[in-house]
């Protein structure tokens, strides 16, 4: 066991090339963060061989001989002016560099606008997740109402909030299209943190913040927790599984039908196939369900 | 803390040279235990710190284990872990995450700070601006103090219903504010070692503006003391801020307040008392006060030894300091541009995104003033005439471990970057980089290079260079792979990652690692068994066993009550290593033009140190 741990020579040497540890990027800007990784990897690669050169160098070649006495030599300030000037020149580059890529995720005013809007709730341990539903709106929040069993404090007295779709663990999205989350927590910290996405952002009670990816692979990837969160931090996994848009449409009106079918007793409503527009199919199931308050929904709506 | 004989006969012997201290009527206790002699306190300090040092690493290698070995029985010890935290001796999580906390609380608070800056500010001091004891001597004992009572009440968390605080040791609410009664001495500990601190920078500062020796201008201190110095202005402006965030930890946690704590919480937590804080507070303002703060002690922690670094640097090349202002403006800069980056922390916290963008630019430029100080030590050594004592090879160690610690941190200072790297083992392996790489063994450059002066002993030189070299190399293997565990991925601060998929293809990694960290571990024992031989065998140690031109090697091997035999005067920079005009390769600050040092200087270095 302790021998199957000690690497070869060429694991040892392959320790250098750091990208390829990587998880596969799903998502569209994943490979600009990846690239900009490598960017300053391989700047810092040639400083370090040129440092680390001169350094093995001096230590060698200046090393303690009989009769050969230091040079008495208090420094220059032209080569401090350089070496001051180089460095600032060289970061300040890739602080600038980096500003765009910043810009671009996290910039609430950069945020795209939503193909999907969900709202996601990290709590001790394990993380929920709110879709609008048919009707694609929220309901009311009120945070007196927040409870272990309604952790979005969906407020039971609003009609928009009856159709909403709460899963926990296990969330699902369509590729290519924008996804944006409106996180927060209803205890401590937590962070979501995506791998495959390269998506992280800590959750903070009583704090909405909008996070956005948009995935380009079909498939099951992981959610993690990344902020120290209490004993069962470790193991605060999800789940995040992406659908093509056709089989997300058919996933998303399978579980309203479900949810609207238990809480309102309402038949199941066939996905319209045919629609193109992604909200046509569920928007008979809001006239079915919510009737009464359509005029609200509509408002909130726009 | 009990000094051996050996001290109490060389100031005996001091005595009955020059009689002319008032030290001899000191009792056991007022000399050992509540001495304000800035030597006693410097040993205490160093002593205690590296008990520390010894807690802290056990409870990284208990930590390790669980990561390499998840679910198997910590071996040796595991049979005596109590059942409630280790059930048949397999660590739990609830464990797991008072063990990093601790960990990180233990080597930060009470291993690196107190070596940093109370063992290298007391004995460096007083000794290298050539005075006879701190401006503020019972406030220097109240110092250590309130160091030790925090200790005392940071372990005694490990003893309580709930254990030790588990909130990690940058101690976030709400997580921190609901948790037991050893998240609550967590917080006493910090206050008081906050505390200590605070009245230990003042000290200094005092100490190096009021004390310095006739002739010894700020630009002719060595830059220990002016490395030190900047310190301890840092200590005094930034620790408050940290005072005031505990405080305000401290109400919420017990008091239930809501500083910290929004509305309407729904936690889970045994301790949260059916959550009576009002709420209202806000969360991300802690992360704002504890990295005003420490973001600060991440510089309070590397300065010193930069300044510990350069003097061995210079001293073991037989050269003066290339661009000694340049270095102490690169120190000032440091510690300017500390105060303005403490955002980076938090990129992923939820603060406005477009702090991000400030914090990046100002992060990035502090790269500039440590590239500089790089350079120097290049330049010191370029031409130069280098020395392979152990404290030279710890000041070479450290140059190269924060050259990778200072590079790794360019990813992270790239908020986009740190995205994705944020909270995983790539930062592990930068803070470990810099603190153990950087910061330790820029201690231990300092504890071989001093310790002659300190305790009047000569280290030995041979187990002295096998602690090098073992911690050297297996320090590198075991942090070194951990940016890889980082670029895959890895969280900070989980039990088990075996939970997820895309970190099981790391679990070998984890394994090599711990096995390396095992050894790393132990081949610190070295050093301890170093110390505990030369104390009670070792060979004694002359006046100026290095032939360095600072103040301290001028007062005898270990210095008396009151340092210097007569008072002393300063003539020239410390940096005058082998002029051409002279046939010696040091001239001292204390010798006046023209004088010959008539004390013989019995020459160790060069006994020792050529193989």
């Amino acid at each position: 066991m302790i021998l199957a741990a000690i690497p070869s020579f060429t694991e040892l040497l392959g320790m250098f090339d750091m990208l390829k540890w990587f998880p596969e990027n799903v998502s569209t800007f994943g490979h600009e963060l990846d690239n900009l990784f490598a960017f300053i990897y391989y700047i810092s690669l040639g400083i370090f061989f040129l440092t680390y050169g001169v350094l093995i160098a001096f230590m060698i070649k200046y090393r303690r001989k009989d009769n050969v006495k230091a040079y008495y030599y208090h420094g220059n300030n032209l080569v401090e002016f350089t070496w001051t000037l180089l460095p600032t020149i060289l970061f300040a580059g890739i602080g600038l560099y980096s500003d765009g890529m910043w810009e671009k995720t996290k910039y609430e005013k950069k945020v795209p606008v939503p193909d999907v809007e969900v709202q996601v709730m990290g709590y001790q341990y394990g993380w929920t997740c709110r879709y609008p539903g048919p009707d694609g709106t929220f309901g009311r929040q009120d945070r007196n109402q927040m409870t272990t069993s309604n952790r979005f404090g969906i407020d039971s007295a609003d009609a928009a909030g009856k159709d909403d779709i709460v899963k926990d663990g296990s969330f699902t999205f369509p590729i290519n299209r924008n996804i944006v989350v409106g996180l927060s927590a209803s205890d401590v910290l937590h962070s979501f943190f995506l791998p495959n996405f390269r998506v992280k952002q800590d959750a903070v009670p009583g704090q909405w913040i909008k996070v956005w990816f948009n995935g380009t692979k079909v498939g099951k990837y992981e959610l993690a927790c990344a902020e120290l969160c209490g004993s069962g931090h470790y193991n605060m996994r999800g789940e995040v599984t992406m659908l093509s848009q056709a089989d997300f449409d058919k996933w998303l009106s399978d579980e309203s039908a479900k949810k609207l079918g238990v809480s309102f007793a309402v038949s199941p409503v066939k996905s319209d196939s045919s629609a193109t527009k992604k909200n046509d199919s569920t928007a008979t199931v809001v006239a079915v369900a919510t009737t009464d308050t359509s005029k609200t929904t509509n408002k909130k709506s726009k | 803390m009990s000094s051996p004989v050996l001290v109490s006969d060389t100031h005996h012997d001091v005595h009955t040279d020059h009689g002319h201290h008032e030290h001899h009527k000191q009792s056991f206790i007022t000399k050992y235990i509540f001495s304000t002699d800035h030597k006693m306190v410097a040993k205490q300090f160093m002593l205690s710190a590296l008990f520390f040092l010894l807690i802290g690493g056990a409870l990284a290698l208990l930590l390790r284990w669980q990561l390499a070995y998840p679910g198997e029985a910590v071996p040796l010890i595991g049979q005596f872990l109590p059942e409630l935290i280790a059930s048949d001796g397999v660590i739990q999580p609830g464990l797991f995450i008072q063990l990093t906390t601790m960990h990180a609380s233990v080597m930060i608070f009470f291993v690196i700070i107190p070596l940093a800056v109370g063992l290298f500010g007391n004995l460096c001091i007083p000794l290298m601006i050539g005075t006879d004891d701190m401006a503020l001597p019972f406030i220097n004992l109240l110092s250590f103090w309130l160091y030790f009572l925090a200790g005392i009440v940071a372990a005694a968390g490990f003893f309580v219903q709930g254990g030790a605080g588990a909130s990690g040791w940058t101690g976030y609410p709400p997580l921190s504010a609901i948790g037991g009664l050893g998240q609550t001495l967590w917080i006493v500990a910090v206050f008081l070692v906050g505390f200590s601190s605070i009245l230990g920078g003042m000290n200094y500062v005092t100490t190096v503006l009021n004390k310095r020796a006739p002739g010894m201008k700020m630009f002719d201190m060595p830059l220990s003391v002016w490395a030190i110095f900047i310190t301890s202005v840092l200590m005094v402006l930034g620790t408050p801020v940290l005072a005031s965030a505990v405080s305000m930890l401290f109400f919420d946690n017990v008091l239930h307040t809501s500083f910290f704590m929004p509305d309407n919480l729904t936690v889970a937590s045994p301790y949260a008392n059916g959550m009576k804080h009002s709420g209202g507070g806000q969360p991300i303002l802690f992360q704002h006060l504890f990295w005003f703060y420490s973001h600060p002690a991440v510089y309070i922690m590397i300065l010193p030894l930069m300044g510990v670094v350069s003097d061995v640097l210079s001293t073991f090349s037989r050269k003066p300091i290339y661009g000694y202002k340049a270095m102490i403006f690169a120190i000032m800069a440091i510690a300017f541009l500390g105060f303005i980056v403490w955002g980076h922390h938090m990129f992923q916290s939820g603060m406005n995104p477009l702090l991000g963008t400030t914090f990046m630019l100002s992060t990035i430029v502090i790269a500039v003033p440590s590239a500089i100080k790089v350079f120097n030590w290049l330049g010191t050594i370029w031409r130069g005439s280098i020395r392979y004592t152990t404290a030279n090879m710890m000041a070479l160690g450290f140059i190269a471990t924060f050259i990778i610690g200072g590079l790794s941190g360019v990813f992270m200072a790239s908020a986009p970057v740190d995205i994705y790297i944020h909270d995983t083992y790539f930062i592990v392996a930068h803070i470990h980089y810099v603190l153990f790489g950087g910061s330790l063994f820029g201690i231990y450059a300092g504890i071989y290079y001093w310790f002659p002066k300190l305790f009047g002993k000569m280290l030995n030189e041979i187990w002295g260079r096998r602690h090098f070299f073992w911690t050297f190399i297996f320090f590198n293997l075991t942090f070194f792979p951990m940016h890889i565990l980082g670029v895959g991925g890895h969280m900070r601060r989980i039990h088990d990652p075996n939970v997820y998929d895309f970190l099981k293809p790391f679990q070998p990694w984890n394994e090599f690692i711990t096995i390396m960290a095992i050894i790393l571990g132990f081949s610190q024992l070295i050093l301890f068994g170093n110390i505990i031989y030369t104390w009670i065998w070792g060979p004694k140690a002359p006046k100026n066993p290095w032939n360095a031109n600072t103040l301290e090697w001028h007062a005898p091997s270990p210095p008396p009550h009151g340092n210097f035999l007569a008072p002393v005067r300063v003539y020239r920079s410390p940096y005058e290593f082998s002029h051409p005009d002279r046939a010696d390769d040091f001239h001292p600050q204390w010798l006046a033009p023209g004088e010959v040092e008539i004390e013989e200087t019995t020459t160790v270095s060069e006994t020792q140190n050529t193989h």
